[in-house]
Order: structure tokens, then C-alpha cells, then sequence
């Protein structure tokens, strides 16, 4: 077996473990036990177009990649993690919709153990970039844990931002 | 169009948009959204309000 064949096989089993420790973390963190995230029919609405938004915009992207890979424009990041980028866009998208659209926080969900959750993911990631860093290793590069955390640290911002609004509003007896 | 009928029979039963959105089984800011008027509920979403707040159909959401 070639190196790069090992690479992806453990890449692929990178993403099943990740796959298994995320539904036991949704597990943990949805108030009734449940794998699956209730909303009300709004929220699904709302959360249908958050979809087609996002999928969208991954679509953009991919055009964009495959404009750029078709003139032969050397880009100086590997070309997985462009693609891993026009992902995380298309993840960032559909956050900022349901954020901003009140459809992000399902029924059952626990706000709490997923801002823990959250800020868990977002260290996880952030100590390869540190170990990268403070190596001042260039050739391997954690890119795609850097994206990973800039997408964290922005659905973090953002929910942050929408709970203190949300207080505020309240507050001023806007939202009755 | 705001729904004030709706504002109003939630008051009189001395309910917060939580607690209505707690016995209609929704989010606090789906009852906030039919309140201001933002977005229409489905029928079954409007009986379960009526229920919660003991009034009918005509009285909270017929525009007459």
C-alpha cells in the first residue's frame, strides 16, 4: 500500500471516528437523549432555505475552483483544502442563516453542553495550528483544523452575539 | 399584520411567549414571529394556540 493510499484510509477513518464521537456528543448534549434535533415547523422552514442557501454557495465555490484548476492557475494551498474551504463556507452559511433566522437551537437541544462542546471542538483544532506554529513547520501545514476553528470561532461569535441582541431586545420588551 | 388578538389571549391567561411555546410544543421566538406577524402558522400549529388558550379558531386568527 502507497503512502498516499494509507493517507486517505486514515483520513477516512479520521472522519468515521469523528462521525462516532459526534452522535455521542448530539447524545449527551440533546436534553431528551435523541440523536435527532427537533424543531418546530418554522424553524424547518427557515432551516429548509438555510439548506438551499448553502448548498448554493458550495456550488459557487466549486465553479470557482474548477474555473481556477481549468486556466491551470497555481494557487500556493494544497487543493483539498480549497475544497475543504468551499465546505466549511457552505457550513458557515447555513449557521449564519438559522443563527440570524432564530432556527439553530432545536427544541431539545441543551445550549449549554453545546457551547461546551463547542469551545472543546474549537481547542481540539486549535492545538495542531499551535504545535505547527511553535515547530515553525511549514510542510504540513493543519489547514484543515485551522479552517475548522475559524468556522467554530465565527458560529461562536455569532451566537454569542445573537443571544446578547436577543437579551437586549427582550429587555426593552420587543420581542412580547 | 401584527396579531394582537393572539398578544391579547395570551395575556389574559397571564402567559409568557415561553410558556405559550412550551404548551404548543414550538420555539419562544415562533410565537414572538405569528405575535409580530412574521410568519404564518400552519393549521394545525393554530389549533394547538386555540387550545392552549381555550378560544377558537375565528377568535384569534379570522381577520373579520
Amino acid at each position: 500500500m502507497s503512502i498516499n493510499m494509507m493517507k486517505s484510509a486514515g483520513l477516512a477513518i479520521g472522519i468515521l471516528i469523528g462521525l462516532v464521537v459526534a452522535v455521542a456528543l448530539i447524545l449527551i448534549s440533546n436534553n431528551n437523549r435523541k440523536v435527532r434535533t427537533e424543531y418546530d415547523e418554522r424553524q424547518l422552514r427557515v432551516r429548509g432555505d438555510a439548506y438551499r442557501y448553502a448548498f448554493y454557495s458550495v456550488i459557487i465555490c466549486e465553479v470557482i475552483l474548477l474555473i481556477l484548476e481549468f486556466g491551470e492557475v497555481a494557487l500556493p494551498i494544497p487543493a483539498y483544502v480549497l475544497h475543504f474551504g468551499a465546505i466549511i463556507i457552505g457550513c458557515l452559511v447555513l449557521c449564519t442563516y438559522c443563527i440570524w433566522k432564530d432556527a439553530y437551537w432545536g427544541l431539545n437541544n441543551n445550549r449549554r453542553r453545546y457551547g461546551i462542546i463547542l469551545v472543546v471542538a474549537g481547542l481540539l483544532n486549535a492545538f495542531p495550528i499551535y504545535g505547527s506554529l511553535s515547530h515553525r513547520s511549514t510542510l504540513d501545514f493543519p489547514y484543515v483544523n485551522l479552517l475548522a476553528c475559524i468556522m467554530l470561532l465565527v458560529v461562536g461569535a455569532e451566537l454569542l452575539l445573537k443571544q446578547f441582541l436577543d437579551r437586549r431586545a427582550e429587555n426593552s420588551g420587543e420581542s412580547a | 399584520m401584527k396579531n394582537l388578538k393572539l398578544k391579547s389571549a395570551r395575556a389574559a391567561k397571564d402567559l409568557s411567549q415561553d410558556e405559550l411555546a412550551k404548551l404548543c410544543g414550538v420555539s419562544r421566538q415562533t410565537i414572538s414571529a405569528i405575535e409580530k406577524g412574521d410568519y404564518n402558522p400552519t393549521i394545525n400549529l393554530c389549533i394547538a394556540i386555540c387550545k392552549a388558550l381555550d378560544k377558537t379558531l375565528d377568535e384569534l386568527f379570522w381577520e373579520g
